[in-house]
């Protein structure tokens, strides 16, 4: 039967935790507070360690606090991260994604910098500054950096933040054996999406969604044991699924993956969220690394990235390139139909659209079809928060953990 | 033209039984050549084939190619055939058009039985940046 307008607003009828309202998609003061409360509080992938091989290479990063950032490596093959503005007049220091700068000189003024952050030179600071201000007053702005789990460069913004590993936690368990070999970026794109950047990592947190993916319903969901597989919660959002085997043979022109991965039994898929928008996807053969960089309350830059083991012969390699790309590239058969997904959720969802509510409602022992993947999530949202997801312009003191139980472990 | 209309059999029947396709760029950010689709004409057959079952956007593309470079190999047996590629993509809803992508397309076509065939293409993207993506190769 359908319903009328007060029915449709009306509060489901599910406990508070098992349902969200769609503001927190949508307003812009929420997307302020959650750049200060949750992405400038969190630690963020910025890039891959191979993508910095040499001393001076550098790459630039939007973070999805706000700041733009350089991520470079020191003479002395550390690598440290820098707010990418010049501290003279506030223009952008590195404009290319991707170089090599044993000196960063601002094209503006010609103000120096090197990879420690040091200012080096101020072009004609004696006859401007005297001695009132000098190369010791105008270091760059360091960002906390860590590389870790998997070869990937993590920033936090906050000074004061706990460590990477103590925000890590046992997160990252599932994986432990598989991300010891060192890896390399092969693949590489962005994709920007109207759609909020919960959303997305919503579609990363449940599998209830293979319903929309004819390849996934073939080669897994109709396969033995597809329903054993189980979410894990952990300490700050974070979350993950245990392996099944795929059987990539039952799609049409498919076939079972040859290459592996160094600690994965063939055909698995291990799956680990990390709070508040990365994502790894082990799958068979090939890592994926989504990082969500929300730009507003309904736009949103996803990076994608390809992982393999260093150790690839020419030949491996090759197989798990079109491994990934058969799915995942952008011609795939499942990333276009994810993004297509939230695409659709961000036209549904615009302001004043009478969107009301998500349902996260599904209870199934927590295992591929329960929705407690989201539910974990927005119950770290709502604590970092200071806001209820399910009510989120009633403002209120939340204690650790109020809003829903932690999953099990 | 057979891909515009999505008369995939045509398209194929244009294609060497040996043909190779694929989409490649660079990635100036991870600093590495990047391959996107490959297949060959089996696998393009069975792209083509798994359309229907799957979730994929119906917005109509418009592949605009301008040849730029024909060179015949020395027996004239094949020729290499460089050309400019513009894809336009129009919405269902109301027919705006948008530049979806551009590139160059390179062609090896086998001039051999009688009738030019397609022995490989590669889809040379300089866009990277393709929104949702698309299920159909340019």
């Amino acid at each position: 039967m359908s319903r009328n307008s007060a029915e449709w607003k009306e509060r489901p009828h599910f406990p508070n935790s098992h349902f969200v309202s769609t503001e927190i998609y949508t307003d812009e003061q929420i997307f302020k507070e959650e750049q200060e409360k949750i992405f400038n509080k969190c630690w963020i992938i910025a890039c891959h360690e191979s993508e910095l091989t040499g001393a001076y290479d550098y790459r630039t990063f939007h973070h999805p606090g706000g700041a733009p950032l350089i991520v470079i490596r020191g003479e002395d093959m550390k690598v440290r991260s820098f707010y990418n503005i010049c501290p003279h007049r506030g223009n952008t220091l590195l404009y290319d994604p991707v170089g090599n700068a044993k000196r960063i000189t601002c094209i503006f003024h010609a103000w120096s910098f090197n990879a420690k952050g040091d200012c080096i030179d101020i072009s004609r600071a004696k006859q401007g500054y005297q001695d009132r201000y000098g190369c010791e007053n105008a270091g760059l702005r360091e960002v906390k950096t860590e590389i870790g789990y998997g070869g990937f460069v993590w920033v936090n913004v906050d000074d004061d933040s706990s460590s990477l590993r103590d925000y890590v936690g046992d997160s990252m368990s599932l994986l432990d054996e598989n991300l010891s070999d060192p890896l390399e970026v092969f693949h590489y794109h962005k994709a920007v999406v109207n759609t909020n950047y919960k959303l997305w990592h919503d579609t990363n947190s449940e599998f209830y969604h293979d319903y929309m993916h004819y390849f996934n319903r073939i080669t897994g969901m109709i396969q033995p044991g597809y329903f054993d597989r189980k979410y894990t919660g952990y300490p700050n959002g974070h979350a993950s699924v245990g392996s099944m085997s795929i059987k990539y043979d039952a799609y049409e022109g498919g076939k079972q993956r040859g290459v592996g991965w160094p600690g994965l039994a063939p055909g698995g898929w291990v799956l680990v969220d990390m709070f508040p928008g990365m994502t790894y996807n082990l799958r068979t053969s090939v890592l994926r690394m989504d990082t969500a960089i929300p730009m507003g309350p309904n736009k949103l830059v996803i990076e994608f990235r390809g992982l393999a083991p260093k150790s690839d012969t020419p030949e491996q390699r090759a197989e798990r390139v079109r491994d990934h790309n058969q799915i995942w590239g952008p011609f795939g058969r499942n990333l276009h139909e994810d993004l297509l997904g939230v695409h659709g959720q961000g036209l549904a969802m615009r302001d004043r659209t009478d969107s009301k509510w998500v349902l996260h409602g599904r209870e199934e022992n927590m295992t591929i079809h329960d929705e407690g993947g989201m539910r974990h999530f927005y119950a770290e949202w709502s604590k970092r928060m200071g806001r209820m997801a399910y009510d989120p312009m009633a403002v209120v003191d939340l204690p650790s953990g109020a809003v829903a139980a932690p999953l099990a472990a | 033209m057979a891909l515009d209309d999505k008369k995939f059999n045509d398209y194929l029947d244009l294609c060497d039984p040996a043909y190779h396709y694929a989409i490649t760029a660079y990635s100036p950010e991870i600093r590495k050549e990047m391959t996107w689709l490959e297949h060959d004409k089996a696998g393009m057959q069975g792209l083509f084939a798994n359309l229907p079952k799957h979730n994929s956007d119906h917005s109509p593309l418009s592949r605009h190619v301008t040849v730029y470079t024909v060179k015949p190999s020395d027996d004239g047996s094949e020729a290499h055939v460089i050309s400019a590629l513009q894809v336009f993509r129009t919405t269902l809803d109301g027919g705006t058009t948008e530049l979806f992508a551009v590139g160059k397309i390179h062609d090896r076509v086998t001039l051999a039985g009688g009738m030019p065939k397609l022995l490989s293409r590669n889809v040379r993207l300089e866009t990277r940046m393709l929104g949702f993506g698309y299920h159909i190769p340019f």
